[in-house]
């Protein structure tokens, strides 16, 4: 009884075209949605040319395609996934699934190494694998449970179809993001603001799983039946809203000491897709609440990534900066539905570098016209050694804070005002 | 705050953290202050923001109160519509349905729980984050402030109206709360504060108080004593100790023990027989609980628990129940008892409960003694007096047995007299409807009884007046005693609600 997959039939024209262009091995990852009703493939990009690798890429290198893996993983916004590894090769069927299987497991490895979110009891652990003769076009299909370091390979169908995603739906929204944790007093710069920052993220991820859902504005019993891919060629959108509270601090001391503190604050647009056999409310819910930690998580490690500047500590004074965090830029996936793939985008670099990146990493030709980079604008940012991160209202004279209702309606006009840029009020007015 | 409405009433109780967080650059007094009163500023306007939810517990409820949308209901509608969205949990045994519960004012009350939340979504396009970091050795406050309103809202209220008088007293805590915490506020010490509800006398019905957590009742004295002058309430009785906070109906008991067992059961009805019962809450008290195994010979100590949580209740004393080694190290201390005493396993009666009360909570006691049972036929009058004006509990013991009257069924006319009496000797679990069949004892026996004058405490505790109100005879008021009595204490029929 092994699993299904229902394949998009560009991946046959794909692979097909893989097998007739290139020489030597050819390995790939294989892009869908797993779920425990069905599994769906509906995209699938080579593996970049190792410019560096020894043996002028003769030999599958394991790192490299987990590594591209990884990279791809960010790009796919909720609902899409990295399922698996195809490999293109002449070879003797056994050898391959060998390789196969090495390359499934530790690509999985890499990717949930970097998950914020608890993987949950009904997710699928199987992985695909598809070995492609390039001479007889023959394609086997294998599965292994990632879960089970013993797992054997299981045979699965692989079954081209058209049209797979065309009546998907879209569920999406957009997330205001409030983050504030302290520094310690003594630290060593960078290192303890990365690790400092991690952990904070790892609690507001839970307080996002914990969230409640609304899905067009109700909240939905776990197994209701969304009302999505009734009607063909037809493209839906759901939309979403979460509702949470806050973690309740249990912390003895209520005032700490601290050697700083870092935020993020603003907000991010969330994006999903579902697949169109009758998907539950609950899968709508969870696959947003990963999609809304990923994209956070995964912008805040890739500003981590870049090389720091290295400011030099001054004692005493307050040193203030702030970065942006790179906004979510979409890209359609031609003839694949309502589909798009995404990536971020730092405030030095232009649409044009993306358009390399979807080259590059998902093998997509990109124009820039059809990229949609409406949903999230980047934000003014104020460089300044020492700024006060405080309205400027409240520079008045004694106001008895209590009863005097004039520091609010001075905020509320500043609030107003600063609109569209950071917000600078400490707990963020949504 | 809002009167209690005497006919039928709903209240609606909205709970939910809130987080207070706030960078500190100087802990000095006054940059401090500013700071805690911008951050409390912050969190108003976040609560009156279009993003703040209140949604129903247990319901598809869902209110955004300050953009007038609602979700499943109509603003319209009565508020006790929103009762049939609730899907109650039927813990409550037997199916005993308690939402409306009459508590001793005669009104009855059902609750409807509400949570606040915040809306994390919002229309797009979205400005992407920024992440700051700010080097500066300083401190940072981190609390979370446990909201808790309460309103009331008579038959007559919309939903619309309720939920705009939640969210004022919502903005009310909050400035309350920010007044606390800044006048508890000691260097960098921050005391969280919370929200308590007491159930005061008419008119004044259902009141909201702020107190800083963590700080004992006898340090608030000066607070509570400005609250008994605005509620204009009597000096000599309390109200706003913490153990006074109002129990919400439905609510469970941390601690687990049953609170008044006998208001679920129905009164005996006797020719020109009024009912007299005890005033207040006491818990429930009897063999083999907390584990300690003292079936046959604890009924005292059980009779005494029972009486000594009245007084915890009500606010008098701040000290727990005792447990039996505490009781007989008590006795052992004042001198009643050698030291063996302690861990063994001999009865008390009546002169070691009323040692006891008086070391451990300073409650003086009257002892009164009976010889017959015709005798205590014809107290009828003065328990019903006893009952009307101090309310407490009685113990009565005799020979090997110790009960705990908690009302008296009497007729001035007919004389006739029934007893409601709390069993020490039940053995089972805390589970309602077994018990209160048997509240109610049926044995024959000789007794004494034990009244509390709670006046003589109160008085001369709390506002240093020493008042005696201590009735003249009793010392040395002996009647003959040790005759075995036959009296048959009648049951007050168990019923169903």
């Amino acid at each position: 009884m092994g699993r299904s997959y229902i394949v998009e039939d560009d991946v046959e024209g794909y692979l097909s075209r893989l097998c007739s262009l290139l020489a030597g091995p050819v390995t790939g990852l294989l892009i869908g949605q797993s779920t425990v009703q069905r599994d769906f493939v509906v995209m699938t990009t080579r593996t970049p040319q190792n410019d560096e690798s020894a043996d002028g890429g003769k030999s599958v290198d394991k790192e490299w395609v987990s590594e591209h893996a990884r990279q791809v993983s960010r790009m796919l916004p909720g609902g899409l996934s990295v399922l698996g590894v195809f490999i293109i090769s002449e070879s003797d069927a056994k050898d391959t699934l060998t390789t196969l299987r090495q390359l499934v497991f530790s690509v999985e490895n890499l990717i949930s190494s970097e998950r914020l979110w608890t993987p949950a009891d009904d997710d699928v652990t199987d992985c695909v694998t598809l070995h492609v003769n390039p001479k007889t076009r023959k394609t086997v299909c294998r599965t292994f449970d990632v879960k089970d370091p013993k797992s054997v390979a299981k045979p699965a169908d692989w079954k081209y179809q058209s049209g797979v995603c065309s009546s998907w739906a879209t569920v999406s929204c957009c997330l205001s993001v409030d983050l504030m944790v302290p520094l310690p007093e003594n630290m060593a710069f960078t290192r303890n603001m990365n690790d400092c920052l991690k952990e904070e993220l790892k609690v507001w991820a839970q307080q996002i799983e914990r969230g409640v859902c609304l899905i067009d504005g109700k909240k939905l019993p776990e197994d209701s039946e969304l009302k999505a891919g009734q009607k063909k060629n037809v493209r839906q959108t759901i939309s979403a809203q979460l509702l949470i509270t806050p973690d309740v601090q249990t912390a003895a001391d209520v005032v700490q000491r601290c050697g700083g503190c870092v935020s993020v604050r603003g907000a991010i647009h969330s994006r999903v897709f579902l697949h169109s056999n009758k998907p539950k409310a609950k899968l709508a819910e969870k696959l947003l609440k990963r999609d809304i930690v990923s994209t956070v998580a995964t912008r805040v490690q890739m500003l981590l990534e870049e090389p720091q500047k290295q400011t030099e500590e001054n004692k005493g004074r307050k040193q203030t900066e702030q970065t942006c965090l790179p906004r979510r830029v979409f890209c359609p996936v031609k003839s694949s539905g309502p589909l798009s793939v995404c990536d971020y985008q730092f405030s030095d670099e232009g649409l044009s570098e993306m358009i390399d990146r979807f080259k590059e990493m998902l093998d997509m030709d990109a124009a820039e016209e059809d990229l949609d980079a409406t949903r999230e604008i980047i934000a003014e940012v104020v460089e300044s050694e020492a700024t006060e991160e405080e309205e400027p209202a409240e520079e008045n004279e004694m106001l008895d804070p209590w009863r005097n209702n004039y520091i609010g309606v001075a905020m509320a006009t500043a609030v107003a005002l600063l609109a569209l840029a950071a917000s600078i009020v400490y707990l963020s007015d949504v | 705050m809002v009167l209690a409405d005497s006919e039928s009433a709903v209240i609606l109780r909205l709970r939910g953290p809130l987080d207070l967080k706030c960078q500190l650059d100087s802990i000095d007094e006054v940059p401090m202050q500013k700071a805690i009163s911008r951050t409390f500023e912050a969190l108003r306007l976040q609560v009156k923001s279009e993003s703040c939810v209140l949604a129903v517990c247990n319901s598809p409820v869902l209110i955004w109160p300050n953009k007038s949308v609602f979700e499943e209901i109509t603003p319209d509608a009565p508020c006790e519509d929103i009762f049939q969205f609730i899907q109650t949990d039927d813990k409550e045994t037997s199916g005993k349905r308690s939402t409306k519960k009459k508590n001793k004012k005669g009104v009855s009350a059902s609750v409807i729980n509400l949570s606040l939340m915040m809306e994390a979504t919002k229309p797009g396009p979205v400005s992407a984050p920024i992440l700051t970091r700010t080097v500066h050795k300083s401190h940072l406050l981190c609390a979370t402030l446990p909201m808790d309103c309460a309103v009331w809202s008579s038959c007559s209220d919309t939903i619309k109206d309720g939920c705009e008088r939640l969210m004022k007293a919502l903005t009310c805590q909050l400035f309350d709360m920010e007044k606390v915490t800044l006048q508890c506020m000691k260097g960098t010490t921050l005391r969280v504060p919370e929200p308590l509800h007491f159930l005061l006398p008419e008119p004044n019905g259902l009141v909201t108080v702020v107190f800083p957590s963590g700080v004992l009742d006898k340090e608030l004295e000066a607070q509570r004593r400005e609250l008994h002058g605005q509620f204009e309430l009597p000096d000599n009785r309390p109200f706003f100790r913490r153990a006074n906070a109002y129990h919400f109906p439905n609510e469970t008991y941390r601690d687990g023990y049953l609170r008044n067992p006998h208001t679920f059961l129905t009164h005996p009805t006797l020719d020109n027989g009024k009912v007299y019962l005890v005033q207040g809450i006491y818990s429930y008290h009897h063999y083999m609980q907390d584990r300690m195994d003292d079936n046959g010979w604890g009924c005292a100590y059980r009779s005494l628990q029972t009486i000594c949580s009245w007084f915890q209740q009500q606010g008098y004393v701040e000290r727990g129940v005792p447990s039996h080694k505490e009781i007989q190290q008590a006795l052992v201390e004042v001198g009643d008892k050698q030291a063996s005493f302690v861990g063994s396993r001999q009865w008390i009666g009546s002169i070691e409960v009323q040692a006891v009360l008086n070391h451990l909570l300073g409650v003086t006691s009257k002892i009164m003694f009976v010889s017959q049972g015709s005798e205590l036929a014809s107290k009828g009058r003065e328990l019903a007096n006893h009952f009307m004006t101090e309310g407490t509990p009685i113990m009565i013991g005799g020979g090997v047995l110790a009960h705990t009257i908690l009302g008296v069924a009497w007729s001035e006319t007919t004389g006739e007299i029934r007893y409601l009496i709390l069993d020490p000797h039940y053995t089972g679990v805390e589970d309602l409807p077994v018990i209160t069949e048997k509240v109610a004892a049926t044995e024959s026996h000789h007794f004494r009884y034990i009244c509390e004058l709670k006046n003589i405490l109160y008085a001369s505790r709390d506002l240093n007046v020493n008042v005696d109100f201590r009735r003249a005879g009793v010392a040395g008021k002996d009647l003959t005693f040790g005759i075995k009595l036959h009296i048959t204490t009648s049951v007050c029929p168990r019923g169903r609600e």
